[in-house]
């Protein structure tokens, strides 16, 4: 087994992955991945592509692993029935049985797990504040919805390891804090809750430990902290659009957060390996200067930029 | 709390109750359309000057188990299990510990429900529109005979093929009809060669086209239950292995 100090493994894990591999035709989606999730919040982030998807769907059996194991509770989800008793997964697609209610969803599911408890739906149900929309089909349910009808229908069988594949995807601001907070205490109650995102800010509200997937390999791991400085400490570069761009490049060029500076057709393009600093420095030397600004935009932050020198 | 919450229901129970309320489209109308299509041919088997019972037997039962019953049972059957795993709705039921029997079992038995009563009434009267109320009966245990056998191999192809209306098709025009009409073999094995054998065995009108080789009567029902088997085991293997689909695939 791996070493304790390695920050892709848990003590006392709840579900193994070990050197798996999944690959479609001359696609490869998994890349030899070796990790373990355990009780708590674990984040899987990566960008469009890299694999998070793919490895739920292993984690819950819907499909197997070319090569290497995934294990949960040390079954084989793939083969082994029992396991779908202890796991739940919401996929992130918007496919659900339309012409069903909400109730109706979470009725089924909870059927089909064997849940005689008669409150058990009600409570999914309220979990998600779904409950006023409960008898409503689905079918005219926007997208957040339909992912907070999943995740109730995941929390009516009680879960002891809960996969939750973008689950945030078209919720409003005020559903994204409830259910995050609903994931947080999941997770401290001791359930295993793992969570995929391509939006970093949204794993760090979400999990205090984060794996990094890029084109199926891991390429972090660590607690949310690590993996935003890891993200920082690399050099950026943000196009500046002001009235005065010249003056504004001469006074940027003596801050300590800028390592050069280009004026281009589109404005001036500053480049940086502190970010944040250069954020918060920026308006005063301008306002200083008496320099309007017009705009202030990254031109390398998309997630997939910022992966992409991770991997480097 | 507690709004609207109902018994829970058995796994196999809840997957048949399923299969009623979200397996079929919101145009259920469209199902009275097998309902029209039997008693259009049973008045078609009036301009025939056999016997009533043989002529409804030689028209509308034919038309009946080469046409309305394999074209509902093919839309049926694969709505009952295809369509959900071509759409990604399938992985709800894949994803819970329910055997994979009873899965098939259910969606089967749904579908029987569903065709049962789409059929039947339609078999029954396409027989007396055909002035041949005596074989109403025949018709319609025929019908819902053949129903069972068709539904069963249609799941089996949902579980089995990318494309099961395709392959559905084949079975039916290519397998059943055309191969089916030249080798007894065929026929032995075709529910919609069997159904006709059920009714034409059930109505006492063998004399005239009963088919050499191919069980009649109770005997093609008996045969017809074998294949349903044999289809639900295919159905069960097939799930065990397969991938079901995300929407983004």
């Amino acid at each position: 087994m791996p070493p304790d100090t390695d920050p892709a493994f848990v003590d006392g894990a709840t579900v193994e992955v070990a050197d798996a591999s999944v690959w479609f035709g001359q696609k490869v989606a998994l890349s030899e991945l070796s990790c373990s999730f355990g009780p708590g919040v674990t984040g899987l982030l990566g960008p469009n592509g890299a694999g998070k998807s793919t490895l739920m769907r292993a984690m819950t059996g819907l499909i197997g692993v070319n090569a290497g194991r995934v294990r949960v509770d040390g079954r084989d989800p793939r083969t082994d029935r029992a396991v779908q008793g202890r796991i739940a997964l919401v996929p992130e697609d918007e496919a659900v049985p339309a012409q069903l209610t909400a109730r109706e969803l979470v009725r089924y599911v909870a059927d089909l797990h064997g849940v005689r408890d008669p409150d058990a739906v009600d409570r999914a149900l309220d979990l998600v504040d779904m409950q006023a929309a409960a008898d409503r089909r689905l079918k005219g349910f926007s997208k957040g919805m339909r992912q907070r009808s999943k995740v109730a229908a995941a929390l009516v069988t009680d879960p002891p390891v809960l996969v939750l594949d973008e689950p945030l995807n078209g919720a409003d601001p005020i559903q994204r804090a409830n259910l995050t907070g609903l994931f947080r205490r999941l997770g401290a109650e001791g359930r295993t809750v793992i969570v995929s995102s391509h939006v970093l800010s949204e794993v760090e509200r979400l999990a205090d430990r984060v794996l990094v997937l890029i084109h199926g390999r891991l390429a972090a791991a660590g607690n949310h902290r690590a993996i935003r400085d890891a993200m920082d400490d690399r050099p950026r570069h943000v196009l500046i659009r002001a009235d005065d761009p010249r003056r504004l490049a001469a006074a940027l060029l003596g801050l300590d957060t800028v390592a050069g500076a280009s004026l281009t057709d589109a404005g001036l393009v500053v480049t940086t390996d502190r970010a944040r600093d250069l954020a918060v420095a920026v308006a005063p030397v301008a306002r200083d200067l008496g320099v309007r600004l017009r705009e202030v935009r990254p031109l390398d932050d998309s997630l997939e930029s910022l992966f992409r020198e991770l991997t480097r | 709390m507690s709004q609207g919450s109902t018994a829970a229901r058995s796994p196999l129970a809840a997957i048949v109750h399923y299969t009623l309320r979200a397996c079929m489209p919101a145009q259920r109308w469209l199902l009275l359309l097998p309902v029209a299509g039997a008693v259009v041919f049973g008045l078609l088997s009036r301009l025939s000057d056999e016997a009533t019972v043989v002529a409804f037997a030689r028209v509308g039962g034919t038309a009946m188990h080469t046409l309305i019953l394999p074209i509902t049972c093919l839309i049926i059957g694969d709505a009952l299990l295809g369509a959900e795993i071509r759409s990604g709705v399938f992985a709800f039921t894949w994803l819970s510990p329910v055997r994979y029997e009873k899965i098939a079992a259910g969606r089967w038995l749904g579908g029987c429900i569903i065709a049962g009563a789409v059929l039947a009434p339609a078999a029954a009267a396409a027989a007396v529109v055909a002035g041949a109320p005596s074989s109403a009966g025949p018709a319609a245990i025929a019908a819902v005979a053949g129903a069972g056998a068709y539904l069963a191999l249609f799941v089996a192809i949902g579980a089995m093929f990318k494309r099961p209306v395709v392959w559905s098709l084949v079975l039916v025009i290519l397998l059943e009809r055309l191969l089916g009409a030249a080798l007894t073999g065929i026929a032995q094995l075709s529910p919609g060669w069997l159904a006709q054998a059920t009714l034409v065995g059930l109505t006492g009108a063998e004399e005239e086209l009963a088919r050499e080789g191919v069980p009649r009567g109770w005997a093609a029902v008996g045969r017809l239950a074998l294949v349903a088997l044999v289809g639900l085991a295919i159905a069960s293997r097939r799930l065990r292995s397969l991938k079901p689909a995300s929407s983004a695939d």
